[in-house]
Formats: C-alpha cells, structure tokens, sequence
C-alpha cells in the first residue's frame, strides 16, 4: 500500500518510502491583528541515506521547516509523512514516542542537561523510550565509544570542550538509532577546527547510512553536504545536488 | 492543535488511513515512576540549600506537631500520674457558687465549708475512712535569720499526711494535741528548706530549728521530701501548720454563721469500692447541716478524682485540637511555599524541559518528574520534621516534662504533609507539563 501511494506521486521508485515527505506545507502564525505566513507552501522530499542542507538567510523560514520536520511543531496545512507514516494527525502523545523513535536532534547549544554526567545524557532519551536501565546503559556507551568519549563517560558537561559536548549530543541523538538525524546550527558555537571535526563525524554517520539534515546559514558547512535546500521568504528558492566537501582528519 | 487540518486529508482519505496503520517500531512504555523519582531525586540534591529552605515550612509544621503533642500529652500523663498518686480514693469539699445567700453579691463562691462540718464528717464517717483533713492556706513571708522565702502556709490536721499521701521525710507531722493546744509548729516543703537552709541541706539540719511565718514563730517538727514541681502550684513551697494555729494567726476572718471556714475538707475512703457510695453519703450529710434543699444548686461540692482527671481530660483534648490547627496552617503554608519554589523551578529549567520534550518526553513524563520532586521535598521535610520533632520533645526533658510519643499524630502529620506535596506540586508540575517544546528550547 505504501509503494503504491509513492508511485502516485510520482516519486523515485525506490523501496522504501522517503524518510521526509512534505507537500504543500503551509505554517501561518496569528497574534491579534498580526498574521504571518513564515512557510507558503513548501514541497521536500528526503530519502534515507541522504545528507541534506537546509540554507537560507535568518527569517527565510528554514528554522519553521526544521521543527515541523522535527514533530516540535505542526504544520497550519499540508501533509507530512515520515517514514511513510502521516505525522499530521499524531496525538500529543504520539508525537512525543515519534521524536523519540524517528529523529536525533543536534542543537547548536548542544542543550546537554548540565546535573547529568555523559553517560546520563546520553540515556535520557532511552530512558522516554522505557527502555530497562541495563540495556541502555550498554547502548549509551556503545554510541559513546562511537563518538570516541567512552573514557569520558562519567564527566559532567561542564568538564569537557564545545566540539566534545557536541559530540556528546550527536551520541545522544543517535542512541534511540532513528530514521532522521536534524543539526540545528550544529557548528553554531563551535570554532572553525572543532566545528570541522563535528562535520566530519557527521560526514561518517552519512556514509554509514545516516539520513541527515543540517539547518545552517553558513555556505561552509552547507558544503558538507551532497544537496542543498535553499529556502527564501517562505519558499523553497532552490534545490540542488553537489559532491559533498570530503573532510581529511 | 486546530491548525493541523490537512488539504491531503481531503483529497486522498482512504490512502492517508493505510498509511496511518504503519505501527511504530518501538512500544513506549515512558519513563515510568523509578524514573521520574531518579530525575527528581537529582534535581534536589543538585540544589540542596534551594531544596532545604522549599521544604522548611514542612519541617516546621510536622516537628511542631510532633514536639507539641508529645510534650502535651507527656505534661498530662506527669499530671494524672500526680494525681493517681494522690490515691484514687479521694474526696475533695469544696464550697460552691449558690445555695448561701451573699455570694452571688461579691462575684465568687463564698467559703462555706466550717471546721463544724469537717468534724462532723470525721465523726460520721470515721469508720469508712483513712482521715479527714480541712485544709486552708495562704500566702506568707518565711523567714530564717536574714533568709527570706514566699511560703504557701496551709492549715489542716495531722491526718493530712495519710489522706493526701504526702509522707514526711524527716521528723513528723505536728499532732493532735499541737492542734488542740494551737501550738506554733511546722511541717516545711523542700523549697522552703532550699531556701532558707540554703543548696544541699539536710532535712534534719531544719529539724527543731525555728522559722518566722510572717510575724509568728513556728518550731519545725517535720520536712516533706522534694515533689517535682510538674502539676499544679508548687507542692515545695507549702508549710503545714495545725489548722486551729492558722485559723488564730493567719486568718482572713473568712466565718460562716460566726464558725470559721475551710477552703477543702479530703477524705480519703477505706476502700476504692465504697468511694461513690461515701460521696453520696458526704452529700447528704452537708445538705442536712446546710439546710440545702436544691440537690442541683447546692453551696458545696464533692469531687472525686475521677471527676479531676475527666475535667483534665476535657482540657486535653482542646488543647490537641488547637496543636492540630495550628500545624494545619503551618503544613498549609509550608505547602504553599512548595509551590512557589516549584513555579520558580519550573521557569528556571524551561530550556531543559524543551530539551526532554525533544528527547521524547511526554506531556505526561514531565508532569510525573515536577510532581515526584514536589512530594519527595515535602516527605523528605516531614522525615526531617519527625526528627526535629522529636529532639525537640526530647529537649522538653529540661522542663520535667518527659515526652509520650504516639503514633496517631505522627503518622497523620506524615501522610499531610504527603499530601501537601502533591496538592501543591499539581499546578506546576501541570504548566510545566503544557510547555510548548519549540517555546521553550528558544527560552533564555
């Protein structure tokens, strides 16, 4: 059934379905007399295995797409699937069990819970996922280990650098193995080097079969990626392929 | 939520309802309660004076119901104890508003029992009891050389001692022939002896020693041993003297009918089982000497202990119910102080709510975390509460009250302040539950 309805809209033929499917996304916020339409419209279509940057000035509207691409909001009109599932009619509940399952978010503040030490962090997600503590214990190190801060894993976030918490926060976003990985600004606050070695890391999980969308409005860092979504004034302005910027470590 | 109504939805029903029946991948069962304690748990030990002051008012409250009740309920039982060591077998007379004419006009009862009735009783009834004593007092200066002491000066007879059960430690009680002949001798209280004998005397060092009671001289025949000074007045402080003495030197010309007056008659009965049966009988006996015709309006009374220790009783319980009052408002405003901190909180880790929201926490996950943290400060105050409650009815020790803990009251100071918790950590555990997850991750 879900092949069937792909192949309706003409999309790739490919066996799975897209891991992002949004079509005519429109997202109008209300205050009073005030109404704003920060998104007219939008068509984006991921497919898994793919790393995507999403570009465009601040007030383009990239950061509306980006949390309605991460469930944190919902669209005004449009349908959204994500991994072939609509996402527009989930319960609050719902949504909640599918930020967990489906996406990793990536801040630019890395948003580390600052009490928890590495490891903590890192199970906070499995721990909403009610997954037994042993088991995610072991999970938690093991995507640790994958970032290279195993041997960190009992400091606290205050104890380690920007680029190290960031990673942290990669390995937390990845823990729960979801079909999406969403960096928001995810070199924002880090310095040029660090930041290259955040971007490396992620150059790694995309050729392991990461899906992966980076919102930024840096041109740097859009390199890293093999397409670039620009969105300007609400729109999707343009949507081109390129050969990803190789990192060398 | 209204604005996710979908153009697809519309045009394509039956297609979005297939793809809807795609299950998740993973069955979430939440964080659950272990989890929610351990978050909690964190965020109070990571803040402990925050925590500490949030839970003060908690503490306050159940460790002054704790500290109140059992130092309340030690002070009654020092009390009863006193007053069964009196011997449950006691009969008090005492003069009564009404019946004679005369007393309404000053306001209070009148003295209406005479030294005539308290021997006519001793006559009666002296087959039935240990002794009769009538006693009188008032007080005076006592005086030893330049020592000088406020003294209780009570007049009664020798039986005093076997009915009231106040033994003498040294010497003995003046006799009846001191009585008949009004002689100037003296039983003295310890305090007395303190006094005027000064820290660690001896008994037998007052021993036939002589004291000034106001202006009057008296020889010491006897010492009563120290009494505590828990229950009412202080039993250290008296001096006995021969009731005939008293009434000749320290009387305040209180007179019934031209025969001076006594403030009590005791009577102490034989045997426990005669005592309502003699109370009756006392009664009767003054209602005839009395002319009293008005069992309901009579101008004396007779009490037994039983009476003393129900209107003890009565007393107590009022008192328990202010103690639980006052806590109830202290918990209340400790409760309210739970919910000022937790609003507080709540805004300061807006971020960190976001964050979880992200991570895949649940409205209801959040709720659980907020209202957890809000009842662990609350029973955690009332498990610091309790041991400051106790210590507290422990420290009463240095006022001779020994505490008497009971259950009841701590347990439902407990579970209260349980409740307080939960009562108060609702509202805003539940705003904290409502955040918009994309509000708060911008929050700063």
């Amino acid at each position: 059934m879900t092949a069937s309805r792909i192949m309706e809209r003409d999309a790739p033929m490919i066996s799975p379905p897209p891991v992002v499917d949004i079509r005519g996304v429109r997202k109008i916020y209300e205050q009073g007399e005030m109404v704003f339409e920060a998104l007219k419209g939008v068509d984006v279509q991921i497919a898994q295995g793919e790393m995507v940057a999403l570009m465009g000035p601040s007030g383009s509207g990239k950061t509306t797409l980006m949390q309605i691409i991460g469930l944190l909001d919902r669209p005004s009109t449009g349908s959204y699937h994500l991994g072939g599932r609509d996402v527009t009619t989930l319960s609050e509940n719902e949504r909640a069990e599918a930020r967990n399952t489906d996406i990793g978010f990536v801040f630019q503040a890395f948003h580390l819970l600052p009490r928890l030490n590495l490891l903590e962090n890192v199970e906070v997600p499995l721990t909403y996922a009610g997954m037994p503590a042993a088991q995610s214990r072991e999970r938690a190190l093991d995507v640790l280990r994958r970032v290279g801060l195993e041997d960190k894993a009992r400091n606290l976030p205050s104890q380690i650098s920007g680029g190290q918490k960031q990673r942290v926060a990669v390995a937390r976003a990845l823990a729960t193995r979801p079909r999406l990985l969403l960096a928001d600004e995810p070199t924002g606050n880090l310095d040029t080097r660090t930041g290259e070695e955040v971007m490396a890391l992620f150059g790694e999980l995309r050729a392991e079969g990461t899906t992966v969308v980076l919102v930024t409005h840096e041109p740097e860092i859009g390199a890293y990626a093999e397409r670039i979504i620009r969105v300007r004034d609400g729109v999707v302005e343009s949507d081109t392929r390129q050969t990803p910027k190789r990192v060398t470590p | 939520m209204t604005t996710s109504n979908t153009s697809g939805h519309t045009t394509e029903p039956r297609q979005e309802q297939a793809v809807q029946a795609v299950p998740t991948r993973v069955t979430q069962r939440g964080i659950g309660l272990g989890g929610a304690f351990t978050i909690a748990w964190r965020a109070i030990i990571g803040t402990p004076m925050r925590s500490i002051l949030t839970a003060l008012g908690v503490i306050i409250g159940v460790a002054a119901v704790v500290a109140l009740t059992a130092i309340g309920q030690g002070s009654t039982a020092g009390v009863t104890d006193r007053l069964e060591s009196l011997g449950t077998n006691l009969l008090t007379v005492q003069s009564a508003r009404g019946g004679g004419g005369g007393s309404l006009v000053r306001g209070g009862p009148s003295q209406t029992i005479t030294v005539k009735d308290a021997e006519a009783l001793a006559t009666a009834f002296g087959d039935r009891v240990s002794g009769v004593a009538p006693s009188v007092n008032s007080n005076v200066q006592a005086k030893l050389g330049s020592l000088n002491t406020q003294a209780s000066v009570m007049g009664t007879w020798p039986a005093y001692g076997a009915v009231r059960n106040s033994p003498v430690e040294a010497g003995d009680y003046f006799t009846q022939a001191d009585v008949d002949s009004r002689k100037r001798t003296a039983v003295i209280g310890h305090q007395v002896l303190v006094d005027l004998w000064g820290e660690g005397a001896v008994p037998d060092e007052a021993l036939n020693q002589t004291l000034r009671l106001g202006s009057v001289s008296f020889t010491v025949v006897g010492v009563l041993p120290d009494k505590g000074n828990s229950g009412f007045g202080n039993a250290n402080s008296q001096v006995l003297v021969p009731l005939s003495t008293y009434l000749q030197r320290f009387s305040r010309t209180n007179s019934a009918g031209g025969q001076p007056t006594v403030s009590n008659v005791y009577l102490s009965a034989t045997d426990a089982k005669d005592l309502t049966e003699l109370q009756a009988d006392v009664t009767d006996l003054l209602s005839v000497r009395h002319d009293q015709t008005d069992p309901d309006n009579l101008d004396f009374q007779v009490q037994n202990q039983a009476d003393s220790l129900e209107s003890l009783n009565a007393i107590t319980s009022t008192l328990t119910i202010l103690v639980g009052a006052i806590a109830g408002i202290s918990l209340l405003v400790g409760g309210i102080g739970i919910m000022n901190i937790m609003l507080v909180s709540v805004t300061e880790r807006t971020r960190e709510i976001g964050v979880r929201k992200a991570l895949g926490a649940k409205p209801r996950d959040i709720l659980t975390q907020f209202l957890v943290e809000a009842s662990l400060l609350s029973i955690g105050g009332g498990i610091i509460g309790l041991a400051l409650g106790v210590a507290a009815a422990y420290a009463g020790k240095f006022f001779n009250i020994a505490p008497v803990f009971s259950a009841t009251p701590i347990v439902v100071a407990f579970i209260f302040s349980a409740l307080v918790g939960i009562f108060f950590g609702y509202y805003p555990a539940a705003r904290a539950a409502r955040l918009d997850p994309v509000d708060s991750l911008r929050y700063e």
